[in-house]
């Protein structure tokens, strides 16, 4: 779909749409809103749905980075753990490394 | 434009395709594969990983030959060209060297050339107290007795079997392949004048990567957990086992378990498997052939007179499997008979008469190895000792050969009876050919082979001449044979006046010889197989490993052998036909509870006159109760909880390598070229308008 060929309400109510299905734990959701309508929220020249479909860029940006950093700390922790853990990290695991402790 | 163009587009794409497949030519020119080689693999038990492994995507390394301790030195810490792949004969397979290696980052792997007799200091793999923890001596029972305080069973033993080397290690015969690989090292990595060599120097590459880590547990739950959740579960390792094979001399009824009211069984026991440091190399000639041939052919020489006039007593002859790795078979059929799973109970066990290592004796002396713990403690047992070792010793007296008993506080050597004794106190004895430790010096290592067991045949023989060559081994086991089968019969209460008829046939005992040690493959062991089992006999010698069922119906073509022998000499030719044999239930005097029916080739001179064979014989598994359902006990510390990890690709080549800098050098240029062409291609297509002039305007085309 192109933004550019799309009116403004129905751009606000994709916007909204991508926002709050992120909530349902698909923070990829907010990773695309926020690239498809960085442009449409900061850069556009200003009309009345822009303010906004700006928040729901902003929060949705805001709760990316949240998992951003939640998924990287835990990622972190289990890969340098996972051979300590034993047992717990084997039940962890979808696939388990061939070969590797 | 149109389907003709596809076509031919489709037409070239294919060829193209097939290409790929049929010609590799550019690796064919760099690599050279090598086929006859085996691997060390990796084992795990309950608490550790052994063996060895390379990385996953193979280890790499430049050669070096090693034959002097300066070549050592070179390797560990002074040669140029880090890591290296050891070339070595035979003689530097040493734990002083090996274990040097393994401290080492230096090396990245080990190529060992294997040669047909072992050195003459001797050599073992295995430990000096083989099967410590599994045997009846623990801190409970026996307690000065136990991890070989009384008698170092294997004092050559060195462990290499129980390190884990962190590279991998193949070995090799020595034949047209090492020549090749020798060639290549002279040519390219010896310096000229003791230089150092220069570039493009001979490398081999070694993939052994196993799957399975740290131990048997470890391994196992990981199994079960991929089995579990996974949609395409991957395995880890498998456990060792493979079947016992046994045979009562009187029929018991196979579906009825348990107990048997009036049943006294002598229980005649051997073990069927060896091991050595590489993976599915074990002849175990001394350590395992010459102990069940012996019993095979005591099964023999037994069978006349025991049709004749039966013994009170049942005689149960047992071949357990896997009993290197922490006594497999035995504690599976202790632990069924403890279970109700098996035909008989413990309390139907009368005694137990085991037969050990029993090829290398000393002039004429064997030895009878007994319990001290049981003896001194259970008068009735010692009792029943005592009977036992008077009835054998008149027998040897009668054979020229002399029994005597080791000191009374010498415990047992590990033996399958140790696993009996564990349950409970039976009476036993152990017949070896040492007195305390091996005579052995080869124990569970590649060169326990026919030669060391002096069955050598002189040139010049065809391979059917060979077969019936009665060896010096095979007359020395033939009175063994002898030996352990009057001593059954009487054990069994038989008839003293009988003991005469009883012999073992010296032919028979050379014949089994040149087939567990030489090749199966020979007109004897046809003779005494189904025709239609193929896979059965091979032309080189068998191999004693348990290893691992590759499917769950699999079973080790020696303990097929074995069975089918085993059949032959305790069973009797029925004149059911084939399709009978499958299935003789409804004939009178036929059943399928008490009998086993086997097809077998026969044979009238050359022709092949099969029969059916009725007998007693039965296959049960022999897989360590830790890996029972039930128990699943894979940190068990009573049961054997041997695995053998999974792996991908076994796999050795050698080739030449550039140098370092010459690689860097040429993967620059690459990417140097990759980067010109991308440019120039950008280049091409912003001024295409400038440099292609316009195609003619066609007239006519509007959008």
């Amino acid at each position: 779909m192109n933004l550019e060929r799309v009116p403004n309400e129905e751009k606000l109510t994709l916007c909204r749409k991508y926002y709050l299905g992120g909530f349902a734990f698909l923070p990829f959701l907010w990773l695309v809103n926020v690239v498809w309508f960085f442009k449409e929220a900061f850069v556009k020249p200003t009309y009345n749905e822009q303010p906004l479909i700006k928040t729901y860029v902003k929060r949705s940006a805001l709760g990316l980075l949240f998992w951003v950093a939640v998924l990287t700390t835990w990622i972190t922790i289990f890969q340098h753990l996972r051979a300590e853990w034993g047992e717990v990290s084997d039940y962890l695991s979808f696939t388990i490394p061939l070969g590797v402790e | 434009m149109g389907p003709g163009y596809a076509k031919w587009i489709i037409t070239v794409v294919f060829c193209w395709l097939v290409q790929i497949a049929s010609s590799n030519s550019v690796e064919q020119k760099i690599y050279v594969e090598l086929n006859n080689t085996v691997p060390c693999v990796r084992l795990l038990n309950a608490t550790h990983q052994m063996g060895c492994q390379s990385s996953i995507s193979g280890n790499t390394g430049v050669l070096h030959m090693l034959e002097t301790e300066s070549d050592l030195d070179i390797i560990l810490n002074t040669g140029p060209h880090p890591p290296y792949m050891v070339l070595m004969d035979a003689a530097f397979f040493n734990s002083n060297t090996m274990m040097r290696m393994k401290n080492s980052t230096r090396v990245a792997g080990v190529a060992v050339v294997i040669s047909n007799s072992g050195p003459p200091q001797g050599f073992s793999p295995h430990n000096k107290c083989p099967n410590q923890n599994t045997g009846v001596y623990s801190d409970t029972y026996g307690p000065r007795l136990a991890d070989c305080n009384g008698t170092v069973w294997n004092p050559l033993g060195n462990g290499l079997s129980f390190e884990d080397f962190k590279f991998p290690i193949f070995s090799m015969k020595d034949d047209n392949q090492t020549e090749v690989i020798r060639k290549c090292i002279l040519d390219h990595n010896m310096g000229v004048n003791g230089s150092v060599p220069t570039y493009p120097l001979c490398a081999i590459q070694l993939f052994s990567h196993m799957h399975a880590v740290t131990s048997t547990a470890t391994c196992m739950r990981r199994n079960d957990i991929q089995n579990n959740y996974s949609l395409n579960p991957e395995t880890f390792c498998d456990p060792l086992g493979d079947y016992n094979v046994w045979a009562p001399l009187r029929p018991i009824n196979f579906t009825d378990k348990g107990h048997k009211a009036n049943e006294s069984v002598v229980v005649a026991a051997t073990r069927l498997d060896g091991r050595s440091f590489f993976w599915d190399i074990a002849t175990g000639a001394e350590g395992t052939v010459a102990g069940f041939v012996t019993l095979l052919a005591a099964s023999q020489a037994l069978k006349p007179t025991a049709q004749q006039a039966p013994p009170p007593r049942n005689i149960l002859f047992t071949f357990f499997q896997g009993e290197a790795f922490d006594y497999i078979g035995s504690s599976r059929m202790v632990y069924d008979m403890e279970n109700k799973n098996f035909v008989i109970d413990l309390d139907n066990v009368h005694s137990v008469l085991e037969i050990g290592q029993v090829g290398l004796r000393r002039g004429t002396d064997l030895y009878m190895h007994t319990d001290p713990i049981s003896r001194r403690n259970n008068s009735s047992v010692n009792e029943e000792v005592e009977i036992l070792f008077s009835n054998m010793s008149s027998v040897a007296a009668g054979l020229g050969l002399t029994l005597a008993q080791p000191t009374v506080t010498q415990p047992l050597p590990p033996s399958s009876f140790q696993r009996f004794l564990r349950a409970r106190s039976i009476p036993g004895v152990v017949l070896a050919d040492h007195q305390s430790a091996f005579n052995n010096k080869y124990y569970e290592s590649v060169y326990d082979n026919a030669a060391y067991l002096n069955a050598s045949y002189p040139p010049d023989l065809t391979p059917e001449e060979q077969l019936e060559h009665v060896t010096d081994a095979a007359l020395a086991l033939a009175d063994v044979a002898t030996l352990v089968a009057r001593s059954l019969y009487l054990q069994a209460g038989g008839e003293e006046s009988q003991i005469p008829n009883i012999t073992a046939d010296p032919k028979i005992v050379t014949q089994l010889l040149y087939g567990f040690l030489i090749q199966s493959n020979n007109s004897y062991f046809r003779s005494l197989t189904n025709p239609e089992d193929n896979s059965l006999l091979e032309s080189q010698a068998p191999q004693y490993y348990v290893g691992v069922p590759i499917t769950s119906s699999t079973i080790k073509r020696s303990t097929r052998m074995v069975q089918y022998l085993l059949a032959n000499y305790t069973g009797n030719p029925t004149s059911l036909n084939q399709s009978k044999c499958q299935d003789p239930s409804g004939l009178p005097g036929e059943s399928k509870e008490l009998y086993t029916y086997l097809w077998v080739r026969g044979s009238n001179g050359s022709e092949s006159s099969p029969y059916c064979c009725r007998s007693t014989v039965r296959r049960t598994k022999a897989i360590s109760p830790a890996f029972d359902l039930d128990l699943k006990q894979y940190d068990s510390q009573i049961y054997s909880t041997w695995t053998e990890s999974r792996w991908k690709l076994i796999r050795a080549r050698i080739f030449l390598v550039a140098s370092h800098d010459l690689e860097m050098l040429t993967l620059g240029v690459g990417i140097a070229v990759l980067l010109l062409s991308l440019l120039i291609t950008y280049f091409l297509s912003s001024k295409a308008e400038l440099l292609f002039a316009p195609a003619q305007e066609s007239p006519g085309t509007a959008y």
